[in-house]
């Protein structure tokens, strides 16, 4: 193991190993935090987009449209830097918060194309025969619509969270303490890249193979019989 | 109204250090796209030849690449290769960038290549073997070239991904448009929302158009599936 040693070494990467713990469980939480923001904020956006008022969805497709045409980075700048100058709010919130709207904002579009396509997906007679049982529109929404236009867009909602955590690791540009952050902090105080920035890769390919096994137990939960039969 | 001038004045004086960032970031985008391309080409077309270990290899390349982030990625191309002491390896920053892109972009255009290709229809390949093709000449003259026309609009996508990825570039300090504008910052610190909404429309101009082919080849070609990025 020794010539290993030369390339690698363990017994530094041991003395992180909280820190690094400590980073897979903020860049967890911030972007679980950001999943669930992003799965509201993005039926919103998805709902504004398919609705017929020009006043409503004009706006919605240009905040749509400038979303994916800049980069990440540029917009938490904008909101990092912007955010204090438009709003008092602005100075309320840390670095993390700032992120986690941030990043909200920036994946919100793309869940709600995803959750767009999932609803014209639903077969217009099902929302027909809710409407004709006498659920209200709402009702018809809530408990017949969006349920199955999820289970139908389930592969890219996964797909789209393996991106957002992965984009998590850009916060650490604006000093949030998140995996990459963590990295970022070993490699300031020991001055070695490779176990700094391996490591780090090595707990990233982690999550994403967690990601994998649970998009494996879920789309065989809702891709399985119960789905295919109707 | 006077404020209206001011930002004027100040768009004159940055218009050709932007444009120097412009430059350098559609250098090193098209450069990525294009090795980008040749890397995925290949391995895409490996993938779908069915060898086991080949697909096998194949797959833990794509996994490694698509399950980190691209800014580790570009810290390992950038301060742990030139670490191992392997004199080829010392990258500057602009080779640096232009690998770790083409690398990062090759994942996706695996995927693309290989969907597209078991996107066209089996009979189409029995039918060239049928005729006495051999495996290779099927591959040149009868599949390649009907996969390819589905590839347009994802790959269309991809190159927006590109251009946008190279933003990140600006932490190992790469001149191109993000790093220009904070070097625009340095100098003038008061219009700090100002630039970064400056360099907002300049990405946005150059996204913008590549995303309308995109959706135009997309009803033009077909598509083989949506791209997340």
């Amino acid at each position: 193991m020794d010539w290993l040693q030369h390339y690698f070494n363990f017994r530094i990467v041991g003395q992180y190993t909280d820190v690094f713990i400590a980073g897979i469980g903020q860049t967890l939480w911030i972007s679980g935090l950001c999943l669930i923001l992003s799965l509201i904020f993005g039926t919103l956006v998805a709902l504004g987009r398919l609705s017929t008022n020009p006043l409503i969805w004009r706006p919605v497709a240009g905040y749509i449209q400038f979303i994916r045409s800049t980069p990440l980075l540029i917009q938490i700048y904008l909101v990092y830097y912007g955010l204090p100058s438009i709003l008092p709010i602005g100075n309320l919130l840390d670095e993390t918060q700032t992120g986690i709207l941030a990043l909200t904002i920036h994946t919100s579009p793309y869940f709600g194309e995803i959750i767009r396509a999932g609803i014209t997906s639903v077969d217009r007679g099902q929302i027909e025969g809710a409407l004709s049982v006498g659920m209200t529109p709402r009702q018809a929404l809530f408990n017949v619509t969006l349920p199955q236009a999820l289970a139908n867009v389930m592969p890219p909602l996964l797909g789209q969270t393996a991106v957002l955590i992965k984009d998590t690791s850009l916060l650490s540009i604006i000093a949030v303490f998140e995996l990459m952050g963590a990295g970022l902090r070993m490699f300031s105080e020991t001055v070695i890249a490779t176990e700094s920035y391996v490591t780090a890769a090595v707990c990233y390919l982690l999550i994403y193979s967690m990601m994998l096994v649970i998009s494996g137990i879920l789309q065989n939960k809702l891709g399985g019989k119960a789905w295919q039969a109707n | 109204m006077d404020s209206i001038f001011d930002k004027i004045d100040i768009v004159q004086s940055l218009w050709p250090f932007l444009l120097k960032g412009l430059w350098s970031t559609f250098k090193i985008s098209i450069l990525a796209i294009f090795f980008g391309s040749i890397i995925g080409f290949c391995l895409g077309v490996t993938k779908t030849t069915g060898y086991y270990l080949l697909t096998k290899l194949i797959n833990g390349y794509l996994h490694i690449l698509r399950g980190s982030p691209y800014l580790v990625q570009l810290y390992i191309i950038f301060f742990v290769l030139p670490s191992l002491g392997i004199s080829w390896l010392q990258f500057d920053g602009f080779t640096a960038a232009v690998v770790s892109l083409s690398l990062y972009t090759s994942s996706y255009v695996t995927e693309i290549v290989a969907s597209a290709i078991f996107a066209v229809p089996n009979g189409q390949s029995e039918a060239a073997r049928s005729v006495g093709m051999t495996r290779f000449q099927t591959y040149k003259n009868v599949v390649i070239p009907q996969a390819m026309k589905l590839t347009i609009p994802p790959m269309a996508s991809v190159y927006v991904i590109v251009i946008k990825s190279t933003a990140v570039l600006s932490v190992i300090g790469v001149s191109e448009l993000t790093r220009q504008g904070e070097v625009a910052i340095m100098r003038m610190p008061g219009d700090i929302m100002f630039i970064y909404c400056l360099i907002a429309l300049f990405y946005f101009l150059y996204c913008y158009p590549v995303l309308r082919f995109s959706k135009w080849a997309e009803g033009k070609f077909g598509s083989v599936g949506e791209v997340d990025n």
